[in-house]
């Protein structure tokens, strides 16, 4: 920071990240995955003249940290455009934290690993399952972060996660079944103790035999009709057509070549109406277990739980210090950067839909005729995030009220505010979940975001499921 | 230090056992840009290790960026530790063996030299040539490879890379260009932003279009991003073996158009060059299909050991942390057809859609090869055979191999186009592809107009 200063910047902020991941998967009864990766270096971010500049350096010495700030300022100092940017006015942030842990996932042998991999493989067994896979991946990364402003916050944050697929095939029929979700499982900012209670091995039965029914299953026809979405595929359906669209970065356009814009305009804040009463998402940096929790963001601005759309009505959006002042709301806080070497972006943090009331077998006793829909299986959603179309591994047909027969090949689509216009129930509390995914992509050069989101089963009236050609 | 000779470091630290080093180098910049500024511009400088290490069938990977002698011998203590804690796995084919890769020249002095300096003026020759708001990047870089092995194997390779994207917009208009190479005169950003300026100027007023089967032109773009998704999945050994991909069961088969070849071939200089795998493995080309056959896939060390029978690698194998989707045709090539130009593919459509770009596809049924996702930045109606009235951007869900089975052209000269989202660490990859005409492209809905 000094150097950057130094070298003309009027701000500056540095981070140092120190990052061990692994991952130790196996796949048809073999060890294919030991991966064991660390990454450290520096970040610096400067403002010189209005323009943004960002430089790196994996050395994390003097010359490492002076190298990245005169890049960074050499690079802002030569950025074409009429720059003027504002940053939020912030108290320098000054603290620490460190995830709760009970069980340090590096303390946790590989060996362990594998085997927990093993067994739950083997118990996904079934004649008709082609393939089964099992994953268990853990994180530690330690971050330090100055700024010109007199920051200095210090984090340690832990993940772990895990996850078993079953791969069916006969007759030109493939059908997959994964457990707790889908893309590598569901990961939580946790220590080991979350991976031990995910009970790969204890449902993995289940899978392994869901996965062949499928193969015998009927196709899910088209039509327009009542869903009622698990809480897991709720859990994509928040982050796709709520917490993309809500990132202000995407509002003005500043996504527009890559990830894409938004169909929310800085206008819409406080009298646009997103869906029914029924829908109240909170942005939540507090969250315990949440892949989105730290004290502070990667510029420094508190942990808080904010309001994004309450009983229907847009109250919030997903913010940086620059973006805040320019809507002249909120102070940012949903900053992050996929590591040293890549310039923080407005992210999700942990996304929520709050829960209602009830249960889920309420919910479905509320439909005469309709699906029940689990796990996610393909997803694909415009550039401003309106039309989307999503496909989940299995189908339950409702009738009457009571789950009947299993469908295969289910999709969904809408557009979003049509779509969450129509929701009618949340289940309770008892029912919500927290779900983490770690492949969130944005960003040029690409980042990956790991987020969370909290969901219950949610009913959805007159959906077009199928394709409608 | 080059490449190479960090890889041979890495090797010395595994201190007698069986393996193998990995090195990535990366020196790159990218004045990415929104509303005609320069909004995020990023310089990275990196070095990756990686080592492999293999104790009697039990294989271990570690890796990392600390290349002083302590940050390698934890290095290869970790690898230790995992070759340790796993398994023997039969199907381990044992370390890359010596071979001497092709040659290829995929260096260009001029690329490699652009600094800062330059990247942040390229990015202004872009945006100067705009009249309207323009949204991208340029981007160039230097990126090195080196494989090393106990077994005697030594390879490496530097590559460059440079490209452009631009994507010209304003309320109710957008229209996209990019171009990319691996030397710096393969690039004319100002000749990018025109053309995409002047594609936004056509998609003013853009209306609905009722759902339904339409007979289509797709641009290079637009092809070459659904052609990567089917491909990955259905042109890799791992998902024959595995009985789950498109191929399982075609290998041999006439079940494309007769017009249709498709090749991964990483040695033709017109892509992003490559000399050998992330094993070490030699680049071979590979016919995937030939006028309409499906003729093969691609392999890499672990999926041909276990399907035995005598296959062979291709020098397919991926980086390893995605090892696990098996072998990947990371340098696919269509062959060119007999038309000029996409708007002469367009006469021969007649009655139909013109589409640019596709945004955001999924693969909704690998074994069917069903893939949907929506078009953006420059979608249109083809109406007695010429380019027409602007459409909202589409929903499509198609079968690809229905797709591919009545094509009535392609252009005659594929272009390269860019295939690398610049996540982790730089790896230039790109698609050598033609326009196409198809008689099948399935609108399953609409979404948003074009532009911000």
């Amino acid at each position: 920071v000094a150097a950057a200063l130094g070298a003309g910047a009027s701000y500056a902020d540095a981070r140092v990240v120190v990052r061990r991941s692994q991952v130790v998967g196996s796949r048809n009864g073999r060890v294919e995955r030991l991966d064991d990766h660390e990454t450290e270096g520096i970040g610096v971010r400067v403002l010189v003249g209005g323009a943004w500049g960002f430089a790196c350096d994996r050395r994390l010495d003097e010359g490492g940290a002076e190298a990245a700030a005169s890049k960074a300022v050499a690079f802002a100092q030569a950025a074409p455009g009429g720059h003027s940017r504002e940053l939020a006015a912030l108290e320098p942030a000054r603290g620490e934290f460190r995830t709760l842990v009970e069980r340090d996932p590096f303390s946790v042998s590989v060996a362990e690993k594998v085997e927990l991999c093993l067994r739950a493989e083997q118990a996904l067994a079934n004649a008709d399952v082609k393939v089964t896979s099992a994953s268990v991946r853990a994180q530690h990364e330690h971050k330090v972060f100055v700024s010109s402003e007199g920051a200095s916050v210090e984090q340690e944050l832990v993940e772990c996660g895990g996850g078993i697929d079953a791969l069916a095939a006969r007759d030109g029929v493939t059908q997959i079944r994964s457990y707790p979700s889908a893309h590598g499982g569901s990961s939580a900012q946790a220590g080991w103790e979350y991976v031990e209670g995910l009970g790969l091995e204890r449902e993995a039965p289940r899978v392994g035999e869901q996965a062949a029914a499928l193969l015998r299953a009927d196709p899910c026809p088209s039509g327009v009709t009542t869903i009622v979405i698990d809480a897991e595929q709720m859990e994509l359906q928040v982050h796709e057509s709520v917490g993309h669209p809500t990132e202000l970065d995407r509002v003005y356009g500043t996504e527009a070549a890559y990830a894409g814009t938004s169909f929310l305009k800085p206008g819409d804040l406080g009298s646009l109406r997103y869906g029914s009463e029924h829908m109240n998402i909170t942005a939540d940096s507090t969250t315990p277990g949440g892949l989105g929790t730290f004290a502070f963001d990667d510029e420094g601005v508190p942990a808080s739980r904010e309001p994004v759309v309450r009983e229907g009505i847009l109250s919030g959006f997903l913010t940086s210090r620059e973006t805040a002042a320019r809507i002249g709301s909120g102070a940012g806080g949903s900053m992050r950067a996929d590591s040293w070497s890549r310039m923080p972006l407005v992210r999700m943090t942990n996304l929520h839909l709050e829960p209602g009331e009830g249960s889920l077998e309420e919910l479905i006793a509320g439909v005469d005729e309709g699906l029940f829909l689990q796990t996610n299986k393909s997803w694909s959603i415009d550039d401003k995030r309106l039309n989307f179309q999503f496909g989940t591994q299995v189908a339950w047909e409702i009738r009457g009220g009571t789950l009947g027969r299993m469908l295969r090949d289910a999709t969904y689509t809408g557009q979003t505010p049509v779509f969450w216009g129509s929701l009618d129930g949340v289940a309770g509390a008892e029912e919500w979940r927290l779900h983490g995914l770690t492949n969130c992509g944005k960003g040029q050069p690409g980042q990956h975001a790991h987020v969370s989101h909290g969901t219950s089963p949610a009913r959805f009236r007159n959906v077009q499921v199928g394709f409608k050609s | 230090v080059s490449a190479l000779e960090l890889a041979e470091r890495v090797l010395q630290a595994a201190d007698g056992d069986e393996a193998l080093a990995l090195v990535q180098t990366e020196r790159s910049g990218m004045a990415r840009f929104a509303g005609s500024e320069v909004h995020q511009p990023t310089l990275i400088e990196n070095e990756v290790v990686e080592l492999q290490v293999a104790r009697d069938g039990r294989v271990g990977i570690a890796s990392g960026n600390r290349t002083d002698d302590e940050g390698l011998r934890e290095l290869a203590s970790r690898a230790r530790e995992a070759a340790d804690s796993a398994p023997a796995n039969d199907d381990f084919p044992g370390l890359t063996p010596p071979s001497t890769p092709p040659a290829v020249d995929a260096f260009d002095e001029q690329a490699a030299s652009l600094g800062p300096d330059d990247q942040a003026r390229l990015a202004a020759a872009a945006i100067d040539a705009s009249d309207l708001d323009l949204y991208g990047f340029f981007t160039s870089g230097v990126t090195g490879i080196a494989v090393a092995a106990t077994t005697g194997l030594s390879v490496s390779q530097e590559l460059t890379d440079v490209a452009v994207l631009t994507l010209a917009a304003v309320e109710g208009a957008s229209g996209y260009a990019e171009q990319t190479g691996w030397r710096a005169a393969d690039v004319d950003p100002a000749g990018a932003a025109r053309e995409a300026v002047d594609k936004a100027g056509r998609t003013r007023g853009a209306a609905e279009l009722e759902p339904g089967s339409y007979a289509a032109v797709l641009e290079a773009p637009a092809f070459a991003e659904l052609l990567a998704y089917f491909s990955y999945d259905a042109f890799g050994a791992l998902g024959v073996i595995e009985e789950r991909s498109y191929s399982f069961d075609k290998l041999g088969r006439q079940v494309f158009d007769e017009r249709f070849s498709l090749a991964d071939d990483a040695l033709d200089p017109r892509g992003l060059p490559k000399a050998f795998d992330f094993e070490g493995e030699p680049k071979q080309r590979v016919r995937l299909v030939e006028e309409g056959v499906l003729t093969g896939v691609v392999w890499d060390r672990a999926s041909a050991k276990r399907a035995g029978d005598g296959h062979k690698t291709t020098g397919h194998a991926p980086p390893s942390s995605i090892r696990h989707w098996g072998p990947l045709p990371f340098a696919l090539s269509v062959a060119g057809g007999e038309a000029d130009s996409p708007e002469q593919l367009a006469e021969a459509v007649g009655d139909g859609i013109y589409v640019t770009r596709l945004h955001y596809l999924s693969v909704v049924d690998p074994r069917e090869g069903i893939v949907t996702g929506m078009t953006r930045d420059g979608t249109f109606r083809i109406r007695g055979g010429k380019v027409a009235d602007p459409l909202v951007n589409l929903r499509f869900t198609v079968s690809v191999p229905q797709l591919l089975a009545e094509m009535p052209g392609l252009t005659r000269e594929p272009v390269l186009v860019n295939q690398n989202a610049y996540y982790d660490e730089r790896y230039p990859t790109g698609l050598l592809s033609p326009a196409i005409a198809t008689a099948r492209f399935d609108v399953t809905g609409t979404g948003s107009t074009p532009g911000i």
